[in-house]
């Protein structure tokens, strides 16, 4: 047999590029003789159609060049159980490659039709001192005709929205009846540490059949969500998140509109008619987090909204997705943005659609000022990584459809004005001697990667003359599938010491303004645009690539496209021991996480 | 294994010559290294792509592209009428196939910022004008280079994928 020489150059560029690493393929599993390896009898499945999971072909030998023998290779009939995109082949390589980890899908073999259909987000008004139950529990959702075991909290997807006057305090009793450990991070609240839900940080897990009582304080008015702390590589997909709106006693805060709807963005990845199983040790799809292909508003496959010609509608958009960054617009409706993680702007902005990275938020006002049908839309350009092209990519999410009848009351005056929210700059203005400051701290954000798949090692390291700053869609499921938490490492590095993620230890005063100078390295193995979050605090991005960022707004998560260097600057005023971390929830899951100790006055 | 033996033969002598053609290539998604032409050999540029101003953590149009301002960094240009009947540079987007240019402002010696660029793939290119608000060029070019995103790899007919297609 002979290798071509081409080929030979790729392996020569694979070995160089990886550095010190050797690649291998992995070693498959022992397989049993049906040849299906961790995926069989998989839960969740749908009890009635009688059809078998999709089945992981795993060659007999296992001899690691096998991936290399091309001639012969392509159709053969093998059955990659993942989704690829549409005119998309999967590499020849890793053809029969199954993920170094045992497969996960909640409810362990139960029937989905034993358990009771999912329910709406309900509105839990709540005020000052207030109780709440909030139990993860088992639920049956059906998405495209396929009833799964997926999770609830009180059996709704999204939870129940919790909305709250600002300053609020409530109790919230969690209770964990699902099959995984669990905790309720509170997510951009700036509450107290120990009731911030990070498991070994703040509290210990939650077992199966345990419960915690969270008090949950509201300081800021705006838009929060609440997810566990444990595997949100599969708890968050699988149904557990939810709203938490704080409103300001400021009646003009906003300004006046005639609706409001909270949507939360998320994405399922389904093949056929399962769900794609998850790692159990540890998660897969670790090199660019698991990207759905069937893409959910509230857990619906359609969202609906009707509304009147001339409406005004504030949107406050959410994005739970475990990797997905989102370019989402209303059919060319008119639309402004005026908040986003735990502040209005300083100043609100038209936009043409809103960039929404994972845990990410905005709010934003659209008329429709015309009947009719506008479509809810995400558009991103996708890259096809085999045509070395970008294709643009238009999901439909949802209908807002518009009636003859007008508006009532008529708000198109209040909307065609741009607010400037004096009060945001006030807070602000005590922050602004500290924005030219040279930073405190600087991270890197890298990765390193061992026993990946050699085909992917190859097509990776020949790939990496041009990395797009965001990656919207997953272009290469397939190599993305085969890497787990146990082949890659996402690190976030302290420049000052060298130490990287759990092994940074930072200690700031409480009251200290602490600038952050986070760089994206383009030049890793695989680099992919990472949302930063800090819990408990909050945060100015102040700069992005040297360019001053003139108009504010507080954040607790942001966006640090590959290549960027972007200057954040952290309000450290809530002491305890707060995670910074990457909301991608398998770069996480890979390492990517550190403590930022803030230390009492 | 003869497979692998030929493999990482022909591999260590290959080795140097990548590691010269990454060193070669962009530091990033944004850097743009500017080429002289033989109007103006002596110049000399690069060009960074800064996303524009935004309220998102990226700058994109309505349907996912990138918006960028241009931070050009240029020596070598002399005065433009040293070229003939002309009075300034401008800097334009140009689609890959050149058909179709776009003006994205006017480019002098030292750093010069213009904008946006909005297309996934482009050519960046200076030419001398006669007009410095020039829509269309029609003077020579002094200055260009390719997007980042133009070293996208196509791997259709790559011995990775024989077969396949
Ligand atoms: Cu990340």
């Amino acid at each position: 047999m002979r290798i071509p020489i081409a080929l030979a150059a790729l392996l020569c560029a694979a070995l160089t590029a990886a550095g010190a690493q050797k690649p291998v393929a992995p070693v498959p599993k022992p397989v049993p003789p049906s040849g299906i390896t961790g995926m069989k009898g998989m839960p969740g499945m749908q009890a009635d159609t009688g059809k078998p999971a999709p089945v992981a072909k795993v060659p007999a030998d296992t001899n690691p060049m096998d991936g290399m023998q091309m001639s012969g290779m392509g159709h053969g009939g093998m059955s990659m159980p993942i989704p690829m995109p549409p005119g998309m082949p999967m590499m020849p390589g890793l053809v029969g490659l199954v993920p170094s980890v045992s497969s996960f899908l909640p409810g362990a073999g139960v029937d989905p039709m034993s358990l009771p259909a999912v329910k709406a987000s309900s509105v839990a008004r709540l005020k000052d001192g207030d109780t709440l139950d909030l139990t993860a529990m088992l639920v049956r959702r059906t998405v495209r005709g396929h009833a799964f075991v997926m999770y609830g909290f009180n059996g709704e997807v999204p939870g129940p929205l919790i909305r709250v006057p600002q300053n609020a305090t409530i109790t919230v009793r969690f209770h964990n009846r699902i099959d995984l450990p669990s905790t309720v991070h509170w997510h951009g609240l700036r509450l107290d540490n120990k009731y911030d839900g990070v498991p070994d940080i703040t509290q210990a897990e939650v077992a199966p059949g345990g419960s915690f009582v969270y008090k949950v304080h509201f300081p800021d008015a705006g838009v929060y969500w609440y997810h566990p702390h444990v595997r949100e590589d599969i708890e968050q997909p699988m149904g557990l998140f939810g709203n938490m709106l704080v409103d300001s006693p400021d009646r003009n805060y906003y300004s006046p509109v005639n609706q409001e709807q909270a949507l939360m963005f998320d994405d399922l990845l389904v093949h056929a008619d399962s769900l794609i199983p998850f790692g159990r040790e540890s998660p897969d799809f670790a090199l660019m987090g698991r990207v759905g292909n069937v893409l959910l508003v509230n857990g619906e496959t359609h969202y609906a909204l009707n509304a009147h010609a001339g409406d005004v509608v504030r949107f406050y958009l959410t994005n739970v997705a475990n990797s997905r960054t989102y370019n989402i617009s209303f059919g060319g409706a008119q639309m402004k943005v005026v908040a986003s993680d735990q502040s209005r702007f300083e100043h609100e902005a038209w936009v043409p659609s809103v960039v929404l990275a994972p845990a990410e938020r905005y709010v934003v006002e659209v008329r429709f000022d015309h009947p009719g049908s506008y479509a809810l839309v995400n558009a991103v350009q996708a890259i096809n990584h085999y045509k070395g092209e970008f294709e643009p990519e238009v999901d439909t999410l949802g209908t807002v459809t518009v009636s003859g009848s007008a508006a009532a009351p008529d708000f198109s005056r209040q909307f065609a004005t741009l607010r400037s929210n004096a009060a945001v700059s006030r807070d602000i203005a005590p922050y602004r001697k500290y924005f030219n400051k040279p930073p405190d701290k600087k991270l890197t954000l890298t990765m390193q990667s061992t026993a990946l798949p050699l085909a992917t090692v190859q097509f990776m390291s020949i790939d990496t003359a041009y990395f797009a700053p965001v990656e919207w869609v997953d272009g290469m499921p397939d190599m993305n599938w085969l890497s787990t938490a146990k082949e890659v490492r996402w690190i976030l590095r302290d420049d000052a010491t060298g130490k990287e993620n759990m092994d940074i230890d930072w200690h700031v005063r409480q009251g200290s303004v602490v600038k952050l100078r986070i760089f994206n390295d383009p030049k890793s193995f695989h680099p992919m645009q990472h949302p930063i979050h800090l819990h408990g605090q909050r945060m100015l991005v102040v700069s992005r690539d040297g360019v001053p960022n003139t108009n504010l707004v507080w954040k607790d998560t942001a966006l640090i496209p590959v290549g960027s260097t972007v200057d954040l600057l952290i309000d450290a005023s809530n002491p305890g021991a707060w995670l910074l971390h990457c909301h991608i929830a398998e770069h996480m899951g890979a390492g990517m996480m550190a403590v930022m100790h803030v230390d009492p006055r | 294994m003869i497979l692998e033996k030929v493999g990482l033969s022909i591999g260590r002598r290959l080795s140097v010559a990548v590691v010269v053609t990454m060193l070669a290539g962009p530091t990033g998604p944004f850097d743009i290294p500017l080429f002289a032409t033989p109007s103006v050999p002596a110049a000399r540029g690069v060009a960074r792509l800064v996303y524009a101003s935004s309220p998102f953590g990226v700058a994109v149009t309505a349907d996912g592209r990138a918006r960028y301002d241009v931070q050009v960094t240029a020596s070598g240009l002399p005065a433009p009428e040293k070229l003939g009947a002309f009075n300034s540079y401008v800097a334009w987007e140009v689609t890959p196939d050149l058909d179709k240019w776009v003006r994205l402002g006017t480019v002098m010696n030292g750093k010069s910022t213009v904008g946006q660029a909005e297309l996934n793939k482009f050519l960046f290119v200076v030419t001398a004008e006669a007009d410095s608000t020039a829509s269309k060029h029609a003077g020579p070019t002094v200055l260009h280079g390719t997007s980042p995103s133009g070293w996208l790899q196509s791997f259709l007919t790559h011995p990775l994928f024989r077969g396949v297609y």
